[in-house]
């Protein structure tokens, strides 16, 4: 016999590494790996996400931005998005979340409530 | 984890396949007085007759301001104050407390699961809206 707390942890555990040990999931881990060893691409993102900030802040200081600033950010978008490396990675997550999904299925089936809903901060 | 501690069965060994491991994790989790505090507090919610007409007047205010029929500007206000009523209901705030305390042990568990795999598993197991995916 064991704790709950202690079972709930180690069938959690064992949860995530049969995850892990998925052909589907391996290969989302390797293009995440292959992402942060390309320095441009990882530069590329970054420049999106700063990009994003920079614009939201404005937007939100009362700035009304130009439709220079929109395109710039919708290019830069498009050409995070071409790059070879970081669609390979947004590609391979994409197919596993259906998998995830229905993994995630089990646990609320035997809840009767969205594991997924429940399982994030609000 | 904030789970009170109850002896159980341990399995000898869990299945290698992620929908067994789930379904096991599925069973402990239905186990916890979380889980049951909730889906009462759930119930009560949900057949709450005050609860239940607050609710429809907060969709007809809010299906207003959506379709740009607030011509006096009295939606907003209303809807403004009637969420407020919504919130101080005894039903609304039993529902809210079992939530959070659902909500925490259930983040505590996806983050074990989400360390394991490699992956955010609950973020992104969830299933898309009127769009699929």
């Amino acid at each position: 016999m064991m704790p709950m707390v202690e079972e709930m942890e180690h069938v959690a555990a064992e949860l995530g590494k049969s995850l892990r040990r998925e052909s589907l999931m391996r290969a989302h881990l390797e293009a995440v790996e292959e992402f942060h060893s390309s320095p441009e691409a990882v530069e590329l993102e970054e420049r999106l996400y700063a990009s994003y900030d920079d614009l939201i802040a404005r937007q939100q200081a009362g700035e009304q931005l130009s439709r220079e600033d929109i395109q710039a950010f919708y290019d830069l978008r498009r050409w995070v998005q071409a790059h070879p490396v970081i669609s390979k990675r947004d590609n391979a997550l994409g197919s596993v979340k259906p998998h995830l999904a229905e993994v995630a299925d089990e646990i609320s089936l035997l809840l009767s409530a969205d594991y997924t809903a429940l399982a994030r901060p609000e | 984890m904030d789970v009170q501690a109850s002896p159980i069965p341990v399995p000898r060994a869990l299945a290698t396949d992620p929908r067994q491991a789930a379904q096991a994790l599925g069973r402990l989790l239905y186990q916890t007085p979380d889980r049951g505090v909730f889906l009462e507090a759930l119930n009560a919610l949900n057949g709450d007759l005050t609860v239940k007409r607050l609710g429809a007047q907060l969709r007809s205010h809010q299906s207003a301001l959506q379709w740009g029929r607030d011509e006096d500007g009295q939606h907003a206000p209303e809807l403004a104050r009637l969420e407020r009523e919504m919130q101080t209901l005894p039903v609304v705030q039993e529902y809210r407390q079992a939530e959070a305390g659902v909500r925490q042990l259930f983040c505590a568990v996806d983050e074990i699961v989400s360390q394991e795999a490699g992956v955010a598993f609950a973020v992104n197991a969830k299933r898309g809206g009127c769009c699929g995916g």
